[in-house]
């Protein structure tokens, strides 16, 4: 039998196990739940246009035309405004205390304080400008911000730069996710097996390597797909977001080059660490009282180093961490939407992860090939060194 | 063809220091049950794993004569293997389990699914299919990790401890099992610390102890070549006949209390004879042979290589 074949169907078999059609199905039925709730309320709210009617007691204060507000001086036999208040005629009775703070009478939370702060701001400066002589309009031309444009030499930068930006943040946090999304199902499932004693009937058929190979490739096609069912959980929610709030999209103008790039790092930054996560976990006796849990945080540090990327995209501290197999996957994607890498360093720093994914999958499935069979006591760092680098023949 | 099915040349294996296979060499013929004997921690399942390839010998090798690409080692697909410690996934379905074993051991899926039906029927657990492996009894549990075994159909089953956990009816269920594979052509190997059984199946036995050999051969070979001496089981009507047992000339030893007696004659002694006289002087219930049975093999080969060990340390 072939390696490609039992690789095939060991990452078939993982993917089945670990990728429940169901969950995903109620997660995106729950995502367009959320949407229809929001867009109804939206559609709701909008139809009533419900207006807020503040009764003014004392003060006068003129509304702007086409706001939502409405004042109303107090009746001259409620001048507190406190009967209105509580039959429910008005939400809230603004008044002025003599120290010139306004302040606003109501019997529940009001969602419209921070709009009715601006209404009142802009009428005190006005207020304030006749006091003082100054014109509206000096005001207005002395307060206007100064024009800063930025011009680029291939216009199409411009609207690609933002678009771009996001790409590369949604692939970094798509390779989060999906890592501790696998190292969960990898966990789970290699302790899973050691502990039912799978473990041999499966190596008395196939390679530890093809095992471990056909493990990571299923698991990770699992977290991948989990992961894009959630992206489109989010697209629709932003979709209903730009129907609701007004929230707009940037123009997606994406070169196919970065997008293909962004993709290919996103997939083999995961592999890389599925790899080493497959390794560990052969290790592991029982999930729940391993020493190992404490290197679940690990796939956080490139992503934390490569934070200075972002402080300066071409410093030679960026140009290292693009190039280093372990942070080049979140590194790399930063530096090609915030700077020009070149097809040379793109190249390289491809190659170099390529290579530590080749080399990352060898020695996992040496320190696998032992590890799965070892019960109880959990191997020492430099014992799973140990292994990982000796040389065996099958 | 050559008549052997694999062949083990001196391999050892090391764990720690401690031993848990030395020097080993035998064969596996084709067609045959053959049985790796010795009580527990005596290097079996070690063995097994070498022959198996889940584990490298330390020394020695492992060929597996035949012809083609075959040559040289066992391959999955020819090979079935019962693990020791049983191990399938306990919370997926019982049939998409034994078609992933299937496929794993060469089975395309389809064929690996027909198979599995067929021998889920013939262990009486078809309308269970589809049920979480969990959900099975121990025994029945155990007849599907054979299932997974056997199901592509391999020229060598290779058996650690088949027997161990199951009651009795279904210890004759695996014997017959057992019997079957061989009758289809199968060879086969099996691991156990269970003679009573195991003389019923084998062909030829290879007794370990401390990972060394220290008996092999066919299983009548080994009840002559550790005692000869006639023996029988007498049920006496009057206990005190005994003594008149106990005076015989060819009678060497009698074991046992009340009228139950095991009676070992002399080496030389003709059994005929003594039973001729027997029954004319002694009122019995009840007399047959008492054939040396693998266990008492066992434990006297077991008994004295301990002694040897002792008085080589002392």
């Amino acid at each position: 039998m072939s390696y490609s074949r039992d690789v095939y169907i060991v990452a078939q078999w993982e993917f089945g196990r670990f990728f429940k059609w169901k969950d995903q199905a109620i997660s995106l039925a729950l995502f367009l739940l959320v949407s229809g709730v929001w867009a109804g309320a939206a559609l709701v709210a909008g139809a009533s246009g419900r207006t807020v009617t503040i009764a003014l007691a004392g003060i006068e204060l003129q509304a702007p035309t086409g706001g939502r507000f409405q004042f109303v001086p107090a009746a001259p036999a409620d001048r507190q405004g406190t009967d209105a208040l509580r039959r429910g005629d008005v939400q809230g009775v603004l008044s002025r205390r003599a120290d010139g703070v306004f302040e606003l009478l109501v019997t529940k939370d009001p969602r419209y304080r921070t709009e009715l702060g601006v209404v009142i701001e802009e009428v005190v400066r006005r207020e304030r400008l006749e006091s003082s002589g100054v014109l509206p309009q000096t005001l207005q031309r002395i307060l206007a911000p100064v024009a800063f444009d930025v011009r680029f030499t291939d216009p199409a930068r411009e609207r690609q730069g933002r678009a771009e930006k996001i790409a590369a943040g949604v692939c970094i946090g798509v390779m989060l996710l999906a890592v501790f999304i696998s190292l969960a199902n990898l966990l789970t499932g290699i302790t899973g097996e050691k502990q039912l004693r799978v473990t041999e009937s499966v190596v008395s058929a196939i390679s530890p390597q093809a095992w471990i190979d056909g493990k990571v490739c299923g698991i990770t096609a699992t977290a991948l797909v989990s992961v894009a069912n959630l992206v489109v959980g989010m697209a629709i929610i932003a979709v209903t977001a730009q129907f609701a709030s007004g929230f707009s999209w940037p123009a997606a103008a994406l070169r196919p080059g970065v997008v293909l790039t962004l993709v290919v790092y996103t997939v083999l930054g995961l592999l890389l660490w599925n790899s080493f996560f497959a390794a560990v976990a052969a290790t592991v006796s029982d999930v729940y009282t391993s020493s190992r849990s404490s290197l679940l945080f690990l796939p956080l540090v490139p992503v934390v180093l490569s934070t200075a990327v972002l402080r300066d995209p071409d410093a030679l501290v960026a140009r290292i961490l693009a190039l280093f197999p372990l942070t080049s996957s979140p590194a790399l994607p930063m530096r090609l939407v915030l700077s020009d890498p070149g097809l040379v360093e793109v190249g390289c720093s491809l190659a170099l992860l390529l290579g530590a994914v080749w080399v990352m999958r060898r020695m996992a499935g040496r320190i696998f090939e032992l590890g799965i069979l070892l019960y109880g006591k959990e191997p020492t760092l430099l014992e799973m060194i140990r292994w990982a680098t000796e040389r065996r023949d099958r | 063809m050559d008549a052997a099915f694999l062949r083990a040349h001196g391999v050892s294996k090391r764990f720690s220091g401690h031993v848990a296979a030395e020097r080993l060499s035998f064969e596996v013929r084709r067609g045959e049950v053959f049985a790796l004997l010795g009580p527990n921690g005596a290097g079996k399942t070690t063995t097994v794993r070498m022959l198996v390839g889940i584990i490298r010998p330390d020394e020695g090798h492992i060929d597996v004569p035949g012809d083609g690409p075959a040559r040289g080692r066992l391959e999955p697909d020819r090979t079935g293997y019962l693990p020791e410690d049983r191990g399938l996934y306990q919370e997926l379905p019982i049939l998409r389990s034994l078609v992933y074993f299937g496929r794993l051991r060469g089975l395309d899926g389809r064929e690996a699914g027909t198979r599995a039906c067929e021998w889920l029927e013939k262990m009486g657990l078809l309308d269970r299919k589809h049920d979480r492996l969990d959900a099975l009894s121990k025994g029945n549990q155990q007849r599907v990790q054979f299932i997974a075994a056997v199901l592509h159909r391999p020229a060598l089953a290779i058996l650690d401890e088949p027997f161990s956990g199951l009651d009795p009816l279904s210890q004759e269920f695996f014997l017959d099992l057992v019997r079957d594979l061989r009758n289809a052509g199968t060879t086969i190997l099996l691991s156990s610390h269970q003679m009573d059984l195991v003389e019923r199946v084998a062909d030829r036995v290879l007794l370990l102890n401390h990972g060394r050999e220290i008996l092999s051969g066919s299983v009548a070979d080994l009840h002559g070549r550790l005692d000869a001496r006639p023996r029988l089981r007498v049920t006496l009507e009057h206990v005190a006949d005994a003594d008149v047992l106990r005076a015989d000339a060819d009678v060497e030893h009698i074991a046992g209390d009340g009228p139950d007696l095991r009676v070992t004659l002399r080496a030389g002694a003709r059994t005929p004879q003594f039973l001729a006289r027997l029954v004319t002087r002694v009122p019995m219930t009840a007399i047959g042979t008492d054939a040396p049975r693998l266990h008492d093999v066992f434990v006297r080969a077991v008994r004295d290589d301990e002694a040897r060990i002792a008085g080589r340390m002392s």
